[in-house]
């Protein structure tokens, strides 16, 4: 063969075996994150650590926010990291990412030459006509952006001329460092990377912070340990301790580091069927262990009493979160759920209203009121009718037992006539519904409302948060819904 | 022999009908004409470098109109000699014969035979880069000769050179065609030339060929 | 030299001297800000040197991708740009212009854009469902985010740059040969690789030179459609723009130099061969 020929066949078979050699022999698939440039540093060594503690690598592709946005569309990433929270907001917004945590707060202010040789003090000085000032490109970096609002609540936009202005933070630091001007406005975590400048803080931009959030991306091929590098890198005791050795101000939030964390929830038993599935899905998305304890309120309460600790408290009512209430974070109510009365099919003893229960010779079945919030919600409900005292004196009442599913049961196996419990107990089997008639009640105290609230001391607050945000995402509510709860928490905006 | 018959040939706008003439075998062929009136191009629709519309080409008694350039036993020596600068003087004498499979011994002996007959025996291993223009001419001849071709083709080879040269030329070109019983077909603006050269004389009037 | 054409040299050379001396003073600028600001050892974790630089191994990695990518990419380039430097200089096409335009675009595309579109190219095409990019990964290959997507980012661009010389060289040289060489009893395709690609090989060397520098320099599409990761598909394009925007400026003026160091060997390396070899690639 002409050896040009023979030459060039020669390359192209070097080519193809050197360029097809260029792949990973390990099992383990590296996670890709997208990072912001301004971060490299404590990013790179966050990623190290974790590599050497628990051998999965992560590639990690640096670039402007901006550019880096770009790329989430193309469904080949796993985590995203942006310089500021605008931008993993916008990527929610797009659809682009699922989780977020909090990684730090940044604040801006002043960089200037080292020994602030101009004197620049306050925000006013921006007016200074002796002084070149950079910013950010307004419609192009968040720091641009919100330079331009805190300028303008103190009425120091109009009129001011920026000597020049840049589409990222970083070219605003490298051009106060080539001292081409004299002071720049950028982020602080920023200006710490940059150890020949100088900081000023003013009270204006002090008062409001901006933080930066990490995302896990929707499409994520592999959302367990994108989430669980996640956790590692916003952990109080891993990953925000090497941010904080950089200059930035950690969130204050932040959960301890654990390879597989535990969460102790403690849980009204009705709530059981409508959160066992969220409990479900939660655990195999982020690889953690949620360990419910599942028990009538009163219990539950007496136990955090004698000094159980749990992470979070679903109650079943809000008289039973407010007894414990110093323990936990401001709660939010959920759900609502209607007591109703059972009956058995076709309502042989004619009981149709709560006056009714006053019959000769029925077998009526309640909770305990003091084991459980159903007990006491009964209670409570028969007095404001004044029915309860009448109620109790006819015998009827066999010893209480202390959930409503237990009541369930009873009716079902014809051991009782008539119980108080919740809808949900009701429609928590399908077999159930065959067996009773539901009898509604309706009266004002009939309804128990039902509060989620982290517990104080919580070593995973956020990854509590994680598991509440997914209980109140559609497909949690529709759990709730199914089970005949109604929703009582408002629609976010 | 080489023989045209009512040959029509296109280049650009330009057109060449009806041609019709034959030089026989072992004869020494002139086709005269102004610069520019279309000599060039019957020679390359001879050689088979440009399309013919029309008529047909016979090579020692073979239509050849339809063949490749290499399969109709011509050798052509283009005007400036188009000679390949990265190559020895032996490289092109061994060129077509190496093209052509000839084995390696074989070719040697007819590069030395060749070079011994063109006086090229000293620059075998020059490049063409700083011979003289009748050394170059006479490299470009070797290399049509190689495999000893039935036809041998040339375009004003002797335009470009001086006197001395002229006169050295013409008498190598004589010789070695008719020791070696070649067909020649030579196009010439000079009838100085042709008449130095050729047997037979052609010209070009007016797009047709005559004979002289 | 009669006095007349004094004027006219010195004229000439004072344009060349111009912009040779704006391209050296950059350089010294770039050196003495280096130099200045990065010892050469420092035993401060905090601060840059230049054994620091050297010896980081995503910096020594970063230079071994791109010496053999950028070679990679000039071979690649010139396997597409000779044939087809060819055809647009020997052949007649309908659509030739169109062709012609098109072979064109990369230089004017903006660089980021040519990443851009590489990056919806193999991801998002062909429209709904499996990209090709999903199709290559199933055969075990992998482009976006790789080595290989550094390849045809710094080829998409380097080429476009090759077929303009070798087309250029072409017309330079006259059919004849090919001709000739037809008429010995070579076909088309043998007289291409026999006559016409040694005698082009000077314009040959320029493309290819001009890829790998081309290939060197460019760091817009790599950027988006290789990602700079350190240790995968980091180049010292992308290292200088990363320590950029890091603000490491000196780190980054380093790098720049040694680039261009490497660079210029390459380049008079080639040259020297160049002239080794006059009057030939193959010898004969």
């Amino acid at each position: 063969m002409h050896p040009i020929l023979r030459n060039f066949f020669l390359v192209l078979t070097a080519l193809a075996f050197a360029g097809c050699g260029k792949k990973d022999g390990t099992d383990t698939k590296p996670l890709v994150m997208f990072c912001a440039a301004g971060m490299k540093k404590p990013v790179t060594a966050i990623a190290k650590q974790y590599e050497e503690e628990y051998g999965i690598p992560v590639e990690i592709q640096f670039g402007g926010s901006g550019t880096l946005l770009a790329k989430l569309d193309i469904g080949k990433g796993d985590i995203y990291l942006a310089g500021d929270s605008s931008y993993t907001d916008l990527a929610k917004e797009k659809g682009h990412v699922a989780e977020t945590m909090g990684v730090a707060y940044m604040r801006a202010g002043f960089a200037v030459a080292k020994g602030n040789p101009k004197g620049i003090a306050a925000l006013a000085d921006v007016k200074r006509s002796d002084l070149k000032i950079a910013i950010g490109n307004p419609g192009a970096a968040s720091v641009g952006k919100f330079t331009k609002k805190i300028l303008s609540k103190h009425g120091l936009w109009d009129g001011f001329e920026p000597t020049v202005t840049f589409p990222t933070v970083n070219e605003i630091a490298n051009t106060v460092k080539l001292g081409t001007v004299d002071a720049g406005i950028i982020w602080d975590a920023v200006a710490s990377q940059y150890s020949d400048l100088d900081f000023v803080n003013v009270p204006e931009f002090e008062a409001e912070k901006k933080d930066i959030t990490v995302g896990v991306l929707t499409d994520s091929k592999q959302p367990t340990e994108a989430l669980k590098f996640c956790r590692y890198l916003t952990a109080k005791d891993k990953g925000l301790m090497v941010f904080a050795a950089d200059g930035y101000e950690p969130v204050e939030t932040a959960d301890m580091w654990a390879k597989t964390p535990e969460v102790a929830l403690f849980s009204g038993a009705m709530l059981r069927p409508a959160i066992e599935k969220s409990i479900e899905k939660f655990e195999a998305r982020e690889g953690v262990k949620i360990n419910p304890t599942y028990n009538g309120c009163g219990i539950l309460v007496s136990q955090m009493k004698a000094g159980e600790t749990p992470d979070a408290y679903f109650s079943c009512d809000q008289s039973f979160m407010t007894m414990v209430e110093e323990r936990f974070s401001k709660p939010t109510t959920v759900s609502a759920n209607e007591m109703v009365m059972l009956v058995k099919k076709g309502n042989p003893e004619s009981v149709l209203t709560l006056p009714d229960l006053k019959k000769d010779g029925l077998k009526i079945g309640f909770s305990h009121p003091k084991k459980s919030a159903l007990g006491a919600l009964t209670q409570r409900l028969l007095e404001s009718e004044g029915l309860y005292k009448e109620i109790m004196d006819t015998g009827n009442v066999v010893p209480a037992s202390a959930t409503g599913d237990f009541l369930v049961n009873q009716i079902r196996s014809n051991a009782l006539d008539v119980v108080i419990v919740y809808r949900s107990n009701a429609m928590a089997n399908t077999g159930s519904t065959a067996d009773v008639d539901i009898i509604e009640i309706n009266r004002p105290k009939s309804i128990a409302v039902q509060p989620f609230a982290i517990g104080q001391g919580s070593a995973h607050p956020n990854l509590v948060r994680r598991f509440y945000e997914t209980f109140v995402s559609e497909a949690g509510k529709a759990e709730f819904l199914k089970y005949g709860f109604r929703w009582e928490l408002a629609e976010e905006n | 022999m080489v023989r045209i018959e009512n040959l029509t040939v296109r280049a650009g706008e330009f057109e060449i009908t009806d041609v019709n003439f034959e030089i026989p075998e072992g004869k020494y062929g002139v086709l005269m004409g102004k610069t520019g009136c279309g000599k060039t191009t019957i020679l390359e629709a001879v050689c088979g470098l440009k399309n013919v519309t029309g008529g047909k080409i016979f090579v020692s008694d073979r239509d050849v109109t339809n063949e490749l350039p290499g399969r109709r036993g011509i050798g052509f020596v283009p005007q400036d000699g188009s000679l390949f600068t990265t190559k020895t003087v032996r490289k092109h004498l061994a060129f077509s014969p190496k093209v052509r499979g000839w084995k390696s011994d074989a070719i040697a002996k007819r590069v030395d035979e060749l070079a011994a007959e063109l006086g090229l025996t000293d620059l075998l291993d020059r490049k063409p880069h700083g011979l003289s223009g009748g050394e170059r001419q006479r490299v470009a001849l070797g290399r049509a000769l190689a495999v000893k071709p039935a036809v041998l083709c040339l375009d004003e080879p002797l335009s470009a050179l001086d006197e001395d040269t002229h006169a050295e030329m013409v008498e190598l070109l004589k010789r070695v065609t008719a020791e070696n019983g070649i067909t020649v077909l030579h196009i010439t603006h000079s009838r100085r030339e042709a008449e130095l050269v050729g047997d037979l004389q052609f010209r070009i009037e007016d797009g047709r060929v005559i004979g002289v | 030299m009669s006095k007349s054409d004094k004027p006219f040299l010195a004229a000439i050379s004072s344009l060349a001297a111009i912009y040779l001396l704006l391209i050296v003073l950059m350089l010294v600028a770039d050196a003495i800000y280096g130099f200045r600001a990065v010892p050469f050892s420092s035993d401060d974790p905090d601060k840059a040197s230049l054994v620091k630089i050297f010896t980081d191994k995503a910096v020594i990695n970063s230079i071994k991708l791109t010496l053999f990518s950028c070679t990679v990419s000039a071979i690649l380039s010139l396997i597409v740009a000779v044939p087809t430097g060819y055809l647009l200089s020997r052949y007649n096409f309908p659509g030739k212009l169109l062709v012609d335009a098109i072979l064109d675009i990369p230089i004017v595309l903006p660089p980021l854009v040519v990443g851009l579109s590489l990056l919806l190219l193999f991801n998002k095409m062909p429209p709904g469902g499996t990209s090709f990019e999903d199709m290559l990964n199933s055969l075990g290959i992998e482009i976006t985010f790789n080595v290989a997507a550094v390849i045809i980012a710094q080829f998409s661009v380097a080429c476009a740059f090759s077929v303009r010389t070798m087309r250029n060289t072409f017309d330079q040289i006259s059919p004849r040969t090919e001709q000739v060489a037809q008429t010995l009893g070579c076909s088309r395709a043998r007289a291409f690789f026999s006559v016409v690609i040694p005698e082009s090989w000077r314009g040959i060397s320029t493309a290819g030179t001009l890829a790998w520098t081309r290939s060197m320099g460019e760091f817009g599409p790599i950027l988006v459609f290789a990602g700079t990761i350190p240790n995968k598909t980091e180049v010292l394009s992308s290292t200088v723009f990363l320590e950029i925007t890091t603000g490491s400026l000196e780190t980054a003026v380093i790098v720049s130099l040694m680039m261009v160091t490497i660079a210029v060997v390459v380049l008079v390396g080639v040259r020297m061969w160049d002239r080794k070899n006059e009057g030939g690639l193959y010898h004969g």
